[in-house]
């Protein structure tokens, strides 16, 4: 750490101490580590988000500096043959890297020297995958300043840290290195042009759809529109999606046990995962959209047998959906529900 | 002879019709009424909770004082040294009618104390939401639907919850005036009648008086008649049902204090009073309409648009500038986290911190209005077919108010009602199908006889009156004289419709087994609200129960501590405690508490925050530069309490951290993770809170071991230096300490002595020679 200071300020640092570095460590390794540093800098400054290409001799030469390093640094796992494979999610994975050390630099610049982002690709860096003993993908890396042995001291990933993408990563970051993230800045969906645009396209447009509303033939008109919206209204909030957006959830996880398995339900009553919400929610909705059916539609149909088959599918679908949901809610939340017969009967 | 007799069995059948309705909702009346009891029959007849404690004392005060003390009082014995304006500051409308309650019952020379009126406010408000429920229901879809309606809100968990016998708390009543100005409003739109239309202003009053969710109303029935005026169905009923409301509305709401301005000033309002505008402007065009011929109207229109574009631009500028250059856009914290559910999670920790704020997952939806969400969309999609005024209500209501129940957990309350009213429709409807279809298809019936055939006729002839009547109802309905020629006229006419109506059946045996299955929902239904009744939602967490292999254990702690502090500390002392234990404390201690359940003053509750997260020294400095004399804790680690202030612990260091940025919150975690183990950081383990809670627990067990969180604690041998212990109730869940009284200056060894004697514990309280 005393390094690490000296080497930040090294332009207004009080002689005595450069002594004293010096003293301690040798000349020649100071010097190599000034221009690592430099090096690095220079590279973070060439990418666009602040991700370094990292190759097997750059890594030899950072690992040969002293311990402690001056900076940690972070890596990222990447093979280019594995970017296909939309289950790993690499890609995803890769811009959220980048979203995560473009926005350390700009909230940090005056840290832009503490903390390294490399990436580095399976196919041409083998050697180095094996330094750190990985072997599985996806996988994050962190290496604090004192790391000697790569495979012990460095510090992995959990995939609970990049469930919620960017703003985990950066939480991992700053609760393991100490360095302050910030907020993490998403370039937003829509620029201020197109904004700018849009404004003046529904300012031109509201005259000619207020002509048309007072005539009365706009989508607004149309019931089923209503309709169509006030269900889908129903069933995006019952199957907590909101919960979902506030809490970044995930729509599943990796299973802890066994990495090939996703979990798609959680037990637990006080969480619930993105897909397991959605399924539920389908369920809730799917029974009263069926009985809506056979009240209105099924009722108008004029053969018996259509009318017949039809009301047994409906039947069994709305039997079995509400089966579901009961036998998910007991298993989820634990809550044994049960009736008060009179204790003679029992 | 024929002509004669048919009318007689019909106006016989509706009479009893009436009466078996009337008698099934006095029956649902009873069982709304009833199934809150659990708390008593299985607790005691007991206030619950936290908020409920204020209420009481408030009605306490109200019927010993008279409404004029009640309306200028002053509690200082909260907020010490700000104290606070009861008056001005609470939602006067539950104290009001509990207070009301008891002076009738009074005058009646039945003495019922004014706990036991407070105790049972909330269940005989329930059976009167349940009657409303009927009559709004029956507005929308007729008595059927009404009926059906009623009976499942008697009973749905989610408005249970907070209706519970001893739960004394605004949405008691909220959730009945709530529905109950929705019916007369749609009474009013339905009608064209001012009489209920003032009749809604009034309703509207009391609901401002009772609870701040009555932003709600002044949203949802403006956006229902923007609905309509856009979807072209402006009439002038609608704009008898709505003008009246916003101006006796407004008018009424500023006259409650605790509204007062905001009626006319904040943002929640402003969407009432531009649509009053946009009516207005409806209004006149419709009228100009009729006046002059289509080519001039047309020209009219060109010119008026174009004139009242600019206009409408200019204001909607100023408007926006106005609301811009306030910090929260002229939003209340509350309604903001609405409308970007994100917020509140970002920006205000006190909000984020309540655990009913948080946004609920889908078993709370099926623990809350269980059966009850599968049944909405089928109501939902029959509310359309036809759609009407009322019915376009109704959906409104579902739409918006399942959206919200979606981003806080409490307003499930809010959605309960309407889930009730659009699954009573569903079923109904159901229900109608099905029995239609056993009715006209059972072999006995089947067979074309004559009498039968007449029967049959009649009974259908029946219906469609009913459902002709309900349509025509929904849609132009003219003045009362108007109606009851129609009313003839329908009669007459429904022969024709009863031979189309009577081919829209299901095959027997299909329409048997749904409604088994249909029945087999309700008994679920039913079953499930008992159990969440009994189970779930009955107990008062101030007397806590836990059943274990050797019987039923009682912990009543709380009280316990609250009745030690009365007895044996001075009437003016002052009590810290974390906020959400104030209420009780002045309540039932009658103590003067530095924060309560009031969040008024963050910076106020931040403090104390910080002085439980900060080392005992600077925790002390900070409470008695605050007067207190007693510090409160809540400890559950000894019977695994888990709601104790250890778990609630992260929220004091966010809440303080947020006012005094010396507290960190990273300080307190060990690698992100919140720990009291040995792993915990030192911060943590000095903080006043982790020794206040844990001072001489490894004396119960020689371990140290906590039920809660389930590990052993980390720093188990500690003293304290500025704090004793003075009081710890039976299962420790209350500990009490005392601040120490600041040290005389003495030299050399006698101040080791001196720190000793005071270590010990010692019955007398004037321990300071300045006393």
């Amino acid at each position: 750490m005393a390094i690490f200071t000296t080497l930040a300020t090294a332009t207004s640092v009080v002689p005595l101490l450069l002594l004293i570095f010096n003293l301690l460590t040798p000349l020649a390794l100071s010097l190599s580590s000034d221009s690592i540093i430099s090096e690095l800098s220079a590279l973070q400054f060439q990418s666009p988000t602040g991700v370094i290409h990292l190759t097997d001799p750059l890594l030899r030469r950072i690992l040969a500096l002293p311990t402690p390093r001056p900076f940690h640094f972070l890596l990222f796992f990447d093979a280019q043959s594995l970017h296909s494979k939309a289950e790993l999610s690499l890609p995803t994975l890769k811009t959220e890297f980048s979203l995560v050390s473009s926005s350390f630099y700009t909230n940090n610049p005056d840290q832009k020297a503490l903390l390294f982002f490399f990436d580095i690709e399976f196919q041409e860096s083998q050697s180095s995958f094996a330094l750190f003993g990985v072997s599985s993908l996806p996988h994050i890396r962190l290496i604090p300043p004192s790391a000697t042995d790569l495979k012990k001291d460095s510090i992995p990933m959990d995939a609970s840290d990049f469930s919620r993408l960017a703003e985990s990563m950066a939480e991992f970051i700053e609760s393991r290195s100490r360095l302050s993230m910030g907020p993490v800045h998403r370039p937003p969906i829509v620029s201020k042009k197109q904004i700018a645009f849009i404004t003046v396209a529904i300012l031109i447009w509201t005259p000619f759809f207020l002509k048309k509303l007072i005539a009365g033939n706009t989508v607004l008109q149309d019931k089923n529109i209503w309709m169509a919206g006030a269900i889908f209204v129903y069933f995006f909030s019952v199957s907590g999606a909101m919960f979902n957006i506030i809490r970044k959830m995930p729509m599943f996880l990796l299973d802890r046990n066994d990495p090939s398995k996703l979990v798609f339900f959680y037990q637990g009553s006080g969480m619930q995962l993105g897909a397991e919400g959605f399924a539920v929610g389908f369920l809730y909705t799917i029974v009263g959209l069926l009985l809506a059916f056979v009240t209105h539609v099924l009722v108008r149909v004029k053969n018996r047998t259509v009318q017949r088959v039809t009301m047994i599918i409906v039947l069994l679908v709305s039997f079995l959906a509400v089966k579901q949901v009961v036998f998910l809610d007991n298993w989820k939340t634990g809550y044994g529900i049960h009736a008060y017969w009179p204790s003679s009967w029992q | 002879m024929a002509a004669l007799e048919t009318p007689q069995p019909s106006t016989l059948r509706h009479a009893f019709g009436n009466v078996l309705s009337i008698f099934v909702l006095l029956l649902i009346g009873v069982f709304a009424f009833s199934i809150r009891l659990f708390s008593v029959i299985k607790y005691e007849s007991v206030i619950h909770e936290f908020d409920p404690y204020f209420n009481y004392r408030v009605t306490q005060f109200l019927t010993k004082n008279g409404i004029y003390d009640f309306w200028n009082w002053f509690d200082d014995r909260t907020w010490y040294p700000l104290g606070r304006v009861i008056g001005g500051t609470v939602y006067p409308g539950l104290t009001l009618t509990a207070g009301t309650l008891w002076r009738i019952l009074n005058t009646l020379n039945i003495p019922l104390s004014v706990e036991t009126v407070c105790v049972f406010t909330a269940p005989i408000f329930s059976a009167f939401a349940s009657w409303a429920t009927y009559l709004l229901t029956k507005e929308v879809k007729g008595v059927g639907a009404g009926l059906t309606a009623a009976a499942l809100l008697a009973m749905v968990p989610s408005y249970i919850s907070r209706s519970v016998a001893g739960s004394y708390d605004n949405e008691a009543v909220a959730i009945f005036a709530l529905i109950f100005t929705f019916y007369l409003y749609i009474k009013a739109l339905n009608t064209g009648s001012l009489f209920y239309a003032t009749l809604n202003a009034i309703a509207y009053f009391y609901m401002v008086c009772s609870w701040g969710g009555y932003t709600f109303i002044i949203n949802l029935i403006p956006m229902h008649v923007l609905l309509c005026i856009v979807t072209g169905r402006y009439s002038s009923r609608l704009y008898i049902a709505y003008a009246p409301l916003v101006v006796l509305g407004t008018l009424l709401a500023s006259l409650v204090p605790v509204v007062g301005f905001n009626a006319v000033m904040t943002s929640e309002h402003f969407a009432s009073f531009l649509v009053f505008i946009i009516i207005h402007v409806v209004a006149l065009v419709y009228y100009i309409k009729g006046m002059i011929s289509p080519q001039m109207f047309k020209v009219a229109v060109t010119l008026v648009v174009s004139v009242g574009l600019i206009v409408c631009g200019a204001v909607l500028a100023v408007l926006i500038a106005l609301v811009a250059s306030s910090p929260t856009k002229g939003w209340s914290g509350r309604s903001l986290s609405l409308l970007d559910p994100t917020y509140a999670s970002k920006y205000i920790p006190i909000i984020a911190s309540v655990s009913e704020h948080q946004p609920p997952t889908w078993p709370s939806y099926f623990m809350d209005i269980n059966v009850l969400a599968f049944l909405v969309p089928a109501g939902i999609i029959a509310c359309f077919l036809p759609l009407s005024d009322a019915s376009s209500f109704a959906v409104l209501y579902i739409a918006t108010s399942v959206y919200f129940s979606g981003v806080m957990v409490r307003l499930m309350l809010v959605l309960a009602p309407a889930a009730c009213i659009m699954s009573g429709i569903a079923l109904s409807e159901a229900f109608g199908v099905f029995t239609r279809s056993i009715k006209f298809q059972l072999p006995g019936v089947s067979q074309n006889s004559p009498v039968n055939a007449g029967d049959a006729g009649n009974v259908m002839q029946n219906d469609v009156v009913k459902t002709e009547k309900s349509e025509d109802s929904l849609k132009e309905r003219p003045s009362r004289k108007n109606k009851k020629k129609e009313k003839d006229k329908v009669e007459r006419a429904s022969v024709v419709p009863q031979i189309e109506k009577r081919l829209l059946v299901l095959p027997l045996e299909a329409s048997i087994i749904a409604i088994f299955l249909l029945v087999l929902l309700g008994a679920f239904y039913v079953v499930h609200c008992v159990w969440a009744a009994a189970e779930a939602y009955s107990a008062p967490s101030i007397v806590l129960t836990s059943r274990s292999h050797d019987g039923l254990h009682v912990f009543d702690d709380f009280r316990e501590a609250y009745g030690w502090l009365r007895h044996n500390t001075e009437v003016d002392d002052k009590v810290a405690s974390w906020w959400d234990y104030g209420y009780q404390t002045t309540a039932m201690a009658n103590r003067t508490v530095i924060v309560d359940n009031n969040t008024w003053n963050n910076t106020h509750i931040a403090t104390v925050g910080t002085a439980m997260s900060s080392p005992e020294k600077a925790a002390w400095e900070i409470f008695n530069s605050l007067d207190v004399k007693y510090v409160l804790v809540v400890f559950g680690g000894l019977v695994g309490y888990p709601s104790d202030d250890i778990n609630k612990f992260l929220w004091m260091v966010r809440i303080g951290g947020g006012v005094f940025p010396h507290i960190k919150e990273p300080d307190y975690l060990r690698d992100g993770q919140y720990r009291i183990d040995s792993q915990a950081t030192p911060t943590m383990l000095n903080c006043l809170m982790y020794k206040l809670s844990y001072y001489r627990f490894v004396e119960t067990d020689g371990k140290g071991f906590d039920r809660v969180r389930n590990t052993e604690i980390g720093k188990k041998y500690f003293k304290l230096t500025h704090f004793e212990e003075v009081f710890t109730t039976h299962h420790w869940m209350v500990r009490i300490y005392k601040l120490k009284p600041p040290k005389n200056r003495i030299r050399g060894k006698t101040k080791k002595a001196k720190s000793k004697a005071s270590s010990k514990r010692s019955g007398t309280p004037k321990k300071n020679p300045w006393h």
